[in-house]
């Protein structure tokens, strides 16, 4: 289609509200230190679980980045991506700012919205009665309440829309917020995802037998693996057309040159069909940056800890990027990260950008032992040095889900 | 964006209270049927109203070939019987010929609540100290990708998989997501559609907010009382017109552009000059490249509620002026209720048959016209009429709004 090739889509700012660091340069450095924000599991109780571990925001986040207005009616997914969204845009200055944010879209991907807040609603309802359910909860129950009061709180009135997928929301999000800016629809947008910990989710995750529960280890791509750290957290980066961001003079992090999402009809039953799938989201991304696998420098990956997700993604990767799979440099963040669903495609894509401005890429917290099995041999704890100008970021979800994003330095 | 290939309609698929395929339920929307009911899915005692446009024959054992019932939510389930549906209008089940191989065809569906029913099962074990037995399926079977996954599961679809929550919205934004998508060369084939199911969820934080009206929906009345929740799901066949026409397949209507805004004004109450959803509607002009007044119908939002329809008036009257009063706009949710994420995605199925009929669906249940909402409503009765251009417009929580135009196709 002629036209859209001619819009490149810059990154210019990055929103991060992690558990290691509130600033892309903070997480980056966190995990090139190999620190890692597993810890115990403290902001709820959950019966049954010895040792629960989990990924928790600091408590002072995400509230010390939304200060000066009434925050009551946000529920903690609405408050963590406008906190993202505020750590992206800065902080307010003066009536000019008023007319850019107007214009400014945002694209927001989560698996779970609210569930803990819909989950709520009808606990209270079923306990005392439907006349005294809370009106507030219902407001934000809907899957689009966060974006609605990220939009709200930062007067934000460009293309607005959210997007399941999964654990591969926040990619596709990016996706999405970069095809909207290369069909005109929007100059700027906010483009990422937010998910909160919360025991509906963390006990789901344990019950069906996703995440590493007593003691096992949840370490992406690891011999041993057996399940992921359930996570949180919020990132959105900002999106803008190089038109925009040579206009406005603003700096330029990098570029999304590309993009590809798949599906698997088994949703996960098939490994093969998985793996088919990432592979398939990662050659229409190469084939959508109009680069193959030799221009590829280094993978952002999405691998957790699950057995057969990692394998899956790993597998797709490899039948992608061919003999370039043994030997490009791998991060995996939830490593350290968790599994952040809808945060982590902008986590994964955030410290891909600061690989190429740093020429380091983090190693993968845990990683002693790589699954040897794997096409995937450049894993490990230590961190890689290069000259790492173009890179993947790839997303697969255990139930069908795949995504991949070419992210090029600036 | 005006160049680029042209992308059109040539399939349709639904699951409504007024019937479960496309010509059932065309034939009773243009009769003016009412699919509205006393609710039965759960015990509306402890509530003051009791009205809701259930689906109470929906069987899915006979749409469904691949998914199991009974490991499957129900908003999936409709929604794959409407897709179901569609994939057989279109020509494109396997074995059809030249039918885009699996991964080149994908799936975009919208929903408001996802597979709210999977939270209730969760919460009434948790209020019974039992949650021990349960919290698997929060996982597996509640997060709204599931409904799009299992689109794809049901038809062995592997192409590009998308979901799109934006609420009362998300069918519109499914069809653009489908729309920029084909343009851009990611499938050759895209189904574009939106589900909800009923739930005692949703039917409650409605009836806590005073919006659902006792008896009746009659947007744009002078005496409406609100809405009423309901529950379906639509699904559209998208391709260009080249492959289309390589197929040989029948045409329904042509998606001649978009509009997608945000009020950033309240969760639950649209901006009082209508200037987000004003947005929308110019947006999707501008991407159709027509004058409003060359519209011909617009679907309207029209949830019945006295808010929504006022304010839904005044956005109309900023972008048709003095013609706003000439232009017909009926609201099927007198019909349907308001189905939420599938409610966009019905209408543009809608607004396919509209333009390629020539027939307006009315809005039924319409006593009284309110001065405040100065509309042709298309009151009670269907309408004859050529329908060159039609508008579908959907408005959400969270300030979401999102306009689609169709276009008549001519051969």
């Amino acid at each position: 289609m002629t036209g859209t090739r001619k819009i490149r889509v810059a990154v210019t700012a990055a929103g991060v509200l992690s558990p290691l660091g509130h600033t892309a340069h903070d997480l980056f450095e966190a995990l090139l230190e190999g620190r890692s924000a597993v810890g115990p599991l403290t902001a709820f109780e959950v019966s049954g679980k010895l040792h629960p571990r989990a990924v928790q925001l600091p408590e002072e986040d995400p509230e010390r980045w939304l200060q000066g207005k009434n925050l009551r009616p946000l529920d903690r997914p609405g408050r963590l991506a406008a906190a993202a969204a505020r750590l992206a845009l800065g902080p307010e200055d003066d009536e000019e700012e008023d007319e850019l944010r107007a214009q400014i879209g945002l694209v927001l991907g989560t698996m779970f919205g609210s569930v803990h807040t819909v989950s709520k609603f009808d606990r209270r309802a079923l306990t005392h009665g439907p006349q005294y359910s809370k009106p507030f909860d219902f407001a934000n129950s809907v899957i689009n309440a966060a974006a609605g009061q990220t939009a709200i709180w930062h007067r934000l009135a460009g293309v607005n829309a959210t997007i399941g997928g999964g654990a591969a929301a926040g990619a596709q999000a990016l996706a999405y917020g970069a095809d909207l800016i290369r069909a005109g629809r929007a100059e700027i947008l906010l483009a990422g995802g937010a998910e909160e910990l919360c025991f509906e989710s963390f006990h789901g995750f344990a019950q069906a037998g996703l995440s590493c529960t007593n003691g096992g280890v949840a370490v992406p791509l690891h011999a041993r693996r057996s399940g992921f750290v359930p996570g949180e957290g919020a990132a959105l980066l900002q999106l803008e057309s190089e038109a925009s961001a040579t206009q406005r003079e603003v700096p330029i992090l990098g570029w999304l040159a590309g993009s590809g999402t798949s599906f698997d009809p088994s949703r996960g039953q098939d490994p093969d069909r998985a793996a088919d799938a990432v592979r398939r989201a990662v050659e229409a991304a190469l084939a959508d940056a109009e680069t193959d696998p030799e221009g590829i420098d280094a993978l952002a990956v999405s691998a957790s800890g699950s057995p057969a997700v990692d394998r899956a993604e790993a597998r797709g990767l490899g039948a992608a990027l061919r003999d370039r799979a043994a030997t490009v440099p791998v991060t995996a963040v939830k490593g350290a990260l968790g599994e952040g669903l809808g945060a982590s495609g902008a986590f994964q894509a955030t410290v891909l950008l600061e690989a190429f401005r740093r020429h380091m890429l983090p190693g993968t917290v845990g990683l002693d032992e790589p699954e040897s099995d794997l096409p995937l041999k450049q894993a490990g704890v230590s961190p890689r040095e290069g000259a790492f100008r173009c890179g993947l970021v790839t997303a697969s979800s255990w139930d069908g889900n795949a995504c991949a994003l070419v992210l090029e330095a600036p | 964006m005006t160049s680029g290939p042209r992308i059109v309609v040539t399939g349709l698929g639904v699951v409504t209270a007024l019937g479960a395929d496309r010509e059932t339920f065309w034939k009773n929307l243009l009769e003016g049927r009412s699919g509205i009911s006393e609710v039965q899915s759960f015990d509306t005692s402890a509530y003051s109203v009791h009205r809701g446009g259930e689906i109470h024959d929906f069987e899915p054992e006979r749409h469904l070939e691949r998914l199991v019932p009974e490991r499957t939510g129900r908003a999936s389930q409709l929604a794959a019987a409407a897709a179901r549906g569609a994939v057989e209008d279109a020509g494109l089940t396997s074995g059809a010929p030249r039918v885009p191989p699996p991964e080149r065809i994908g799936v975009v569906m919208g929903t408001t609540s996802g597979e709210p029913r999977e939270v209730e099962r969760f919460d009434d074990a948790f209020v019974n100290d039992d949650v021990g037995a349960v919290g698997a399926e929060l996982v597996e079977r509640y997060p709204n990708h599931v409904i799009a996954g299992h689109v794809a599961a049901e038809l062995d679809l592997a192409g590009p998989n998308v979901m799109i929550p934006t609420a009362c919205a998300a069918g519109n934004y499914a069809v653009a997501w489908a729309y920029d998508a084909l343009r851009f060369g990611r499938a050759d084939a895209m189904l574009a559609g939106g589900a909800d199911a009923f739930s005692r969820i949703t039917y409650t934080g409605f009836a806590r907010l005073g919006a659902i009206a006792p008896e009746r929906c009659q947007p744009f009345d002078r005496n409406r009382q609100g809405m009423i929740p309901g529950e379906g799901a639509a699904v559209l066949v998208l391709e260009t017109e080249e492959r289309a026409r390589t197929r040989g397949a029948e045409i329904y209507a042509e998606v001649a552009g978009y509009g997608l805004s945000c009020d950033a004004h309240h969760m639950t109450a649209a901006h009082p000059e209508g200037e987000g959803a004003a947005r929308a509607m110019v947006a999707a002009l501008a991407g159709a490249g027509i004058d409003p007044g060359d519209v011909g119908y617009v679907s309207a939002h029209g949830t019945g509620t006295p808010t929504n329809d006022k304010l839904e008036t005044i956005a109309l009257r900023r972008v048709f002026g003095d013609r706003t009063s000439r232009v017909p706009v009926s609201s099927i949710k007198s019909m349907l209720g308001h189905t939420m994420g599938a409610a966009s995605a019905i209408e543009a199925l809608v607004c396919s048959l509209a333009v390629r009929d020539g027939r307006i669906p009315p809005t039924i249940d319409f006593d009284e016209p309110d001065p405040e909402c100065d509309l042709d409503v298309v009151p009670n009765e269907a309408r004859e009429t050529p329908v060159e251009w039609a508008m579908n417009n959907a408005y959400a929580f969270g300030g979401n709004n999102a306009s689609v135009l169709f276009r008549r196709w001519v051969a």
